[in-house]
């Protein structure tokens, strides 16, 4: 018992109070409390009060004395003795055992606690960096132009870059697949062609093959079986194919019945069949009015059509248009943007109402529009970027949410059941890099952004914002008819003015 | 230092969750650790002083018992302090990870 005492005084003593003094001294006087008889605590405590005075003063000269740290040699010699090995080997066990323990005790179902936490932990809870994906070769100085999710395998990502203006030695376009799944910084392939990449994708039905479309109008496809990094097939590089930038390329279509469409700036869509590439099966010139080519720079099909899609502009313009039927090629104008179109997204958030008729756009002119194929008029109006937009696509599990990007290195998600006037969520990129793509991954949980430095980031979405629950659908179609009714009104308004 | 020692550090940092690892000896000096100098001299220092009192407590409650482990839940991370005579092995981590 005696030396029981003394093990705890002696490490007072040498340690540097911050505070504790009176915690030591209440130590002290237990212990002496518990050795010594009950008759003799009350004559005891006064000695003992002395002595703790005593200590006290050492104490406060041992405070002012700096902290004892020990050089690398004591601290190499005292981990590499007897006693350290057989401590470390005790509670190492123990503490292994309990960090695989998941059980949180703490765990509040009526999400009380997580309101409290709301004001502090909001943009940390909301979004946080999962990933950044970079490659000092083949990545570095380059600009990410486009992003695919593998539908097969959800952890794979391709991502296409465009020309390295600092090593003009190297191939002008790169194409890499990173896997999210395993911790390793490389890219899963590398494949490159000799013209900058401008987008690319997966090939839905082909699980081994991926498409670029490049800046020369030639349409390439990357094989994984293959061991070469460069392409296995191309299109020619003729009038019959694309002379222009592609920007757009997408698989359509079902398992047994399914085309690449490619677009280039100068208007021209082809249909291909991904076995033969060396001619399209089909080409169409998208021509508005018979007379203006549409420099096509987006396009999107909405969800299960595969005749009818929508085609945003270099001058701002939006169309609808169709592949097939008496009136293939351009239908309809939009109002459009006050600058080339960026993005385009159709609602693909499939549940119990259909919202397939939804489209969003990206801009330069620093807004994104939402509209629906029914009007020519845009529904709403989102003005919160101060920079061009770069990207914008809807989730696709939530009805309600989308993302969009900016030069500014900003990342957004809106929920419009939420709130229309600002973001749900947003987070900047380190370093404000311009971002130029943005890609929900197939389960709506994470969020893929390429920038302008060549680094792809993945943010992982708080379950909060992307879960969607199930009224979700019934307040969105609330949500629609508030902003239909805004729109009349606010073109009322502008009507009565103008008679006025 | 052995090769196992340093693996098994290395395993431990590597967990799911783990923030930090720090080894601190009988006098609340830090020996080992993978946090910055401040953070770890904060988190050795205070967490030190704590274990010594839970420590004491368990033994003026029974005084054959002892303190075999010490884990803290907050609301933000866990603290896990694995005593010894000698020595304390601390481990952070963040639970939600």
């Amino acid at each position: 018992m005696v030396s029981y005492s003394k093990e705890t005084q002696t490490p007072a003593d040498t340690q540097t109070h911050t505070q504790a003094k009176p915690g030591c001294c209440v130590c002290v006087r237990a212990c002496v409390a518990e050795e010594e008889e009950e008759e003799e605590e009350m004559a005891d405590p006064k000695p003992a009060e002395d002595s703790q005075e005593e200590k006290a003063d050492e104490e406060e000269k041992q405070e002012e004395v700096l902290p004892k740290e020990l050089t690398e040699e004591e601290k190499m010699h005292l981990l590499n003795s007897e006693e350290f090995m057989a401590f470390f080997d005790r509670g190492s066990r123990i503490v292994e055992r309990a960090l695989s323990e998941r059980v949180d005790v703490c765990f509040d179902y009526s999400g009380r606690d997580l309101e409290d936490r709301e004001g502090e932990m909001q943009a940390g809870a909301k979004m946080s960096l999962s990933r950044v994906f970079s490659d000092e070769r083949w990545s570095k100085n380059r600009v990410v132009t486009c992003l695919d999710w593998s539908p097969q395998y959800p952890e794979l990502l391709v991502a296409s870059y465009n020309s390295n203006d600092d090593a003009p030695h190297e191939p002008d376009g790169v194409a890499l697949v990173w896997n999210m799944k395993y911790k390793k910084t490389t890219p899963e392939y590398t494949f490159h062609c000799q013209s900058a990449v401008m987008s690319a994708a997966f090939a839905r039905f082909h699980p081994n093959l991926i498409v670029g479309g490049t800046y020369s109008g030639q349409i390439v496809l990357w094989d994984n079986r293959s061991n070469k990094r460069t392409s296995v097939q191309r299109t020619p590089l003729s009038a019959s194919a694309h002379t222009h930038p592609v920007y757009c390329v997408n698989v359509v279509g079902t398992e047994n019945a399914h085309n690449l469409i490619s677009i280039s700036t100068d208007g021209k869509m082809c249909s291909w069949n991904l076995d033969m590439l060396s001619q399209p099966q089909d080409s169409l010139e998208l021509v508005f009015k018979q007379s203006k080519a549409v420099a096509v720079t987006s396009m999107a099909f909405p969800l299960g059509d595969v005749n009818n899609f929508v085609v945003g502009s270099e001058d701002g313009s939006l169309y609808t248009a169709c592949r097939h039927g008496s009136k293939a090629g351009i239908s309809d104008v939009f109002d459009g943007h006050h600058g080339p179109v960026t993005g385009l997204s159709c609602h693909s958030a499939g549940g119990p109402v259909d919202f397939s008729h939804l489209f969003i756009s990206a801009s330069f002119d620093w807004t994104v529009k939402l509209w629906t194929t029914k009007s020519t008029r845009p529904l709403y109006l989102f003005e919160d970027s101060c920079d061009y937009v770069y990207d914008v696509m809807w989730s696709p599990t939530h009805p309600a949410l989308f993302a969009c990007v900016d030069g500014s290195g900003r990342l957004d998600l809106w929920n419009l059941n939420n709130d229309t006037e600002v973001p749900s969520a947003s987070v900047v990129v380190d370093g404000s890099p311009a971002l130029n793509r943005v890609r929900w991954a197939h389960s709506g949980r994470e969020i893929a952004t390429g920038d302008s430095d060549g680094q792809v980031l993945v943010y992982d979405v708080g379950e909060k914002i992307c879960v969607p629950k199930a009224d979700e659908w019934t307040r969105f179609v609330h949500t629609l008819v508030e902003i239909n009714e805004n729109r009349d009104e606010g073109d009322e308004l502008a009507a009565q003015r103008l008679l006025a | 230092m052995s090769a196992e020692v340093e693996e098994t550090l290395k395993r431990i940092q590597t967990h799911k969750g783990v923030i930090g690892t720090i080894v601190v000896n009988a006098e609340g000096i830090p020996i080992r650790t993978t946090l910055d100098n401040s953070t770890t001299v904060q988190y050795a220092g205070l967490l030190h002083q704590l274990t010594m009192k839970a420590r004491s407590t368990v033994r003026d409650l029974d005084p054959q018992n002892d303190l075999t482990f010490l884990r803290i839940r907050s609301k933000k991370h866990e603290i896990m302090v694995a005593p010894d005579k000698e020595y304390l092995l601390i481990v952070i981590q963040n639970p939600s990870e």
